[in-house]
C-alpha cells in the first residue's frame, strides 16, 4: 500500500504540475490570438499615458514584436522563475497587485467555505430527520439555491440588511459585517450541490446494516448521524471540493464586484475593461494553481480517508 | 424511557415525495408552462405588452410596479415590464448557443476519446483537464474579455466553459455502451464503426447527454446573466436580464428594478432545473 501510495502520489502531483503550466499556456492563446485589441494597441490608447520609450520598453519585455510562441515561451520562462511583469494600468509589479488582494478574497472564500458546510450540513441533517413536510422543503432548498445567480442573492442581501435593516453599509465593504454578508453570498450557491451530495449520501448510508445494527443497540439518531453517518459521507464531500474552489474563485468575481470590496475578482474585473493582460494572464493563472492544488490534495487525502478507496496510477479521464 | 431497547423510527424522508407514479407532477406541469411563456416572449414579445422597451415617458419615471407598469418603470419611465420581455430573445437565445456549443464540440470530444481510445483519449483527456483547471467563470471572463464585450461572445465563452462537462459525460456513456454485448455482437455481424456509432452508441448515450443539456441550458442562463451584470454584454439600451438587475441597482429607491428582472431569472432557472431533473427520473 504505501510504495504503491507513494507512486499514487507522484504521478498526481507530476500530473497536477502539467495541467498547471497547460492551462497557463491555453490562457496566454486565449488572450493573446484571439482576436480583439493586441498589447500594442490598447498600450497607444492615451488613456494609459505612456510615453513613447516606456512602451518600447513593454514591447521589448514581452516580446511583443516577435511570433506569438516567442512570446509563449517568453512568458512560460518568466512565469517559471516567478517573474510576472508590471501592470499596464498602474505600472505596478503584477505580483504586487496581486498580493494586496489576496488575502481580502482568501479570508471571503475561507469564510464563505465554512458557512457552506454549516449550512449544507444543516439542510442534510434537516432533509433526513425532520417530519415530511419539513423535510420535503429543506430538499427543495438546493435546488432553489442553484437557480439564483450569485450577484441576485448579494443585492438582494445588500437592500435588506444595508438599507433597510442598517445591519452595514454599503461604504465600508470591508467591514466585518459587510464581510460576513459577502462571504454569505459566495457561500449561497456552494452550499446547494454540498447539501444534495451530503443528503444522498445520508439516505444511501442510513440504509446500510450497520446503521440498523447501531440502532438496534440503542444509539439514538443524533448519535448515530455523528458517529456513523457522517464518516462516510465525508468521502464524497471531500472530492466535491474541486467544484467548490471554483465557485469560490469565479464568484468572487462578481461578488466583490456586487459589494464594492477589493480583492482578486476586483483585479480580475480592472484588468478586464483594462485589457491589462499581464494582470489579467497571472491572475488566472493563480486561480488555476489554487484549483489544481486543492483538486491534488483532495485526491491525495480521499485514500487515507476511506480506505474503500482504490489508489489506482493509470490515467483517468 | 424505561424500556431497554429502543428502535428509532427509520427516517421517513423518502416516501412523502414519492406521489404520483404515472403522469407529469405539477410542479414539471408548472415548469413547462413557464419555459412556455419565456419562449413565447422570445419569440413574440410585441403580443405580450404594448410598451416600447426603449422609448419611454420620463413623466413617469421610477413609478412602482401597478395595473398600468406591471414591473414598475425605470430612470427614463421605460415600462420594465416591457424591457425584460424584449430582452428574453437575447438572453435565452445567447444560453441556447452556449448549450450548442458545449454540446457539439464537447460531445465531438467525449464521442472521439471514448471510441477511437488510446493516445487520441489521452491528448483529448488531458485537454479536458486543462479546460477543468481552470475555474469555469474564470475562463468565460478571459475568453468574452478577447473576443470583446457582446452578448454572442459572452454567450461562445460561456459554451467553452461547457465543453468540458459534455466532453466527461459523453466519453462515459461511449465507454460504457462500446464494451457492451450487443456492440461486440453488431461489430462481428460486419458492423462499421460509423453503423455501431449511429445505430448503438449515440440512442444509448442521449438520453443522460439531454438531460445535462437542459441542465447546462440552465447553468447558461445565469453564467450569461452574470457576464451581463459586470457589463461584458451587449450595451444598454439591450435589455439583457443580467444589464437590467446591473442598471438597476443603482437605484436604492426602486427596489423593483432588480427584482423584476432577478425574478424572472431565478423562475426561468428554477423551471429548467426542475425539468431537467424529472427528464433525469423518468426513464
Amino acid at each position: 500500500m504505501t510504495s504503491q501510495y507513494k507512486r499514487y502520489a507522484l504521478t498526481r502531483a507530476a500530473q497536477a504540475i502539467a495541467v498547471v503550466l497547460l492551462a497557463y499556456v491555453l490562457t496566454f492563446l486565449v488572450i493573446s490570438v484571439l482576436p480583439g485589441d493586441s498589447i500594442t494597441n490598447s498600450l497607444r490608447d492615451p488613456q494609459h499615458g505612456l510615453s513613447e520609450e516606456e512602451i518600447q520598453r513593454i514591447v521589448a519585455f514581452y516580446g511583443l514584436d516577435k511570433p506569438v510562441l516567442v512570446q509563449l515561451a517568453l512568458s512560460l520562462g518568466r512565469f517559471l522563475t516567478g517573474e510576472l511583469g508590471f501592470s499596464l494600468q498602474s505600472n505596478l509589479p503584477v505580483a504586487q497587485l496581486i498580493g494586496d488582494a489576496l488575502p481580502s478574497t482568501l479570508g471571503l472564500a475561507a469564510s464563505a467555505l465554512v458557512i457552506a458546510v454549516v449550512l449544507a450540513v444543516a439542510i442534510a441533517y434537516g432533509a433526513h430527520y425532520l417530519p415530511g413536510k419539513w423535510a420535503a422543503v429543506l430538499r427543495s432548498i438546493p435546488a432553489l439555491f442553484l437557480s439564483v445567480p450569485n450577484f441576485v442573492i448579494g443585492l438582494v442581501l445588500i437592500e435588506l440588511f444595508a438599507f433597510r435593516l442598517h445591519s452595514f453599509t454599503t461604504t465600508d465593504p470591508n467591514s466585518a459585517a459587510a464581510t460576513l454578508f459577502a462571504a454569505i453570498t459566495l457561500a449561497i450557491p456552494v452550499s446547494a450541490p454540498l447539501a444534495e451530495v451530503l443528503i444522498a449520501s445520508l439516505d444511501h448510508e442510513s440504509r446500510q446494516d450497520y446503521a440498523l445494527v447501531a440502532r438496534s443497540r440503542g444509539l439514538n439518531e443524533a448519535s448515530l448521524f455523528v458517529r456513523h453517518l457522517v464518516k462516510p459521507s465525508a468521502l464524497p464531500t471531500v472530492t466535491m471540493v474541486a467544484l467548490i474552489v471554483g465557485e469560490l474563485l469565479g464568484g468572487a468575481v462578481i461578488t466583490e464586484t456586487t459589494f464594492g470590496r477589493d480583492g482578486l475578482g476586483t483585479v480580475v474585473q480592472k484588468a478586464v475593461t483594462g485589457e491589462d493582460q499581464p494582470v489579467l494572464q497571472a491572475a488566472v493563472a493563480l486561480s488555476a494553481i489554487v484549483f489544481v492544488a486543492v483538486n491534488l490534495i483532495a485526491d491525495l487525502v480521499s485514500p487515507l480517508v476511506d480506505p474503500r478507496v482504490k489508489v489506482r496510477t493509470e490515467v483517468h479521464a | 424511557m424505561t424500556s431497554e431497547i429502543s428502535l428509532a423510527p427509520v427516517p421517513r424522508a423518502v416516501p412523502a415525495t414519492r406521489r404520483s407514479s404515472s403522469g407529469v407532477p405539477p410542479t414539471v406541469l408548472l415548469s413547462f408552462l413557464a419555459v412556455l411563456v419565456v419562449v413565447l416572449w422570445s419569440l413574440l414579445p410585441g403580443l405580450f405588452t404594448s410598451y416600447s422597451p426603449v422609448v419611454g415617458d420620463t413623466a413617469a419615471k421610477l413609478d412602482a410596479p401597478s395595473a398600468a407598469h406591471w414591473f414598475g418603470t425605470d430612470y427614463l419611465g421605460r415600462d420594465l415590464y416591457a424591457r425584460v420581455v424584449y430582452g428574453t430573445a437575447s438572453s435565452v437565445s445567447s444560453a441556447l448557443v452556449a448549450v450548442l456549443i458545449g454540446l457539439v464540440v464537447g460531445g465531438a470530444i467525449g464521442l472521439a476519446s471514448g471510441f477511437r481510445g488510446g493516445w487520441v483519449d489521452t491528448v483529448l483527456g488531458r485537454f479536458v483537464d486543462v479546460l477543468l483547471a481552470i475555474p469555469g467563470f474564470l475562463l468565460a471572463v478571459v475568453i468574452v474579455s478577447s473576443l470583446g464585450f457582446q452578448t454572442i461572445n459572452a454567450a461562445i465563452a460561456t459554451g467553452v466553459t461547457a465543453v468540458a462537462v459534455f466532453a466527461r459525460l459523453m466519453r462515459a456513456e461511449v465507454v460504457r455502451v462500446r464494451s457492451a454485448a450487443f456492440v461486440e455482437a453488431s461489430y462481428l455481424e460486419g458492423g462499421s464503426r460509423l453503423h455501431v456509432l449511429l445505430r448503438h452508441i449515440l440512442p444509448n448515450a442521449y438520453r443522460s447527454v439531454l438531460v445535462l443539456a437542459v441542465l447546462q441550458f440552465g447553468t447558461s442562463i445565469l453564467v450569461i446573466a452574470s457576464l451581463a451584470f459586470l457589463g461584458y454584454g451587449d450595451p444598454p439600451p439591450a435589455s439583457d436580464w443580467g444589464l437590467l438587475v446591473a442598471s438597476g441597482k443603482t437605484y436604492p429607491t426602486a427596489p423593483w428594478l432588480v427584482y423584476a428582472p432577478a425574478l424572472v431569472i431565478v423562475i426561468t432557472v428554477l423551471s429548467v432545473n426542475r425539468i431537467s431533473r424529472w427528464l433525469r427520473k423518468v426513464k
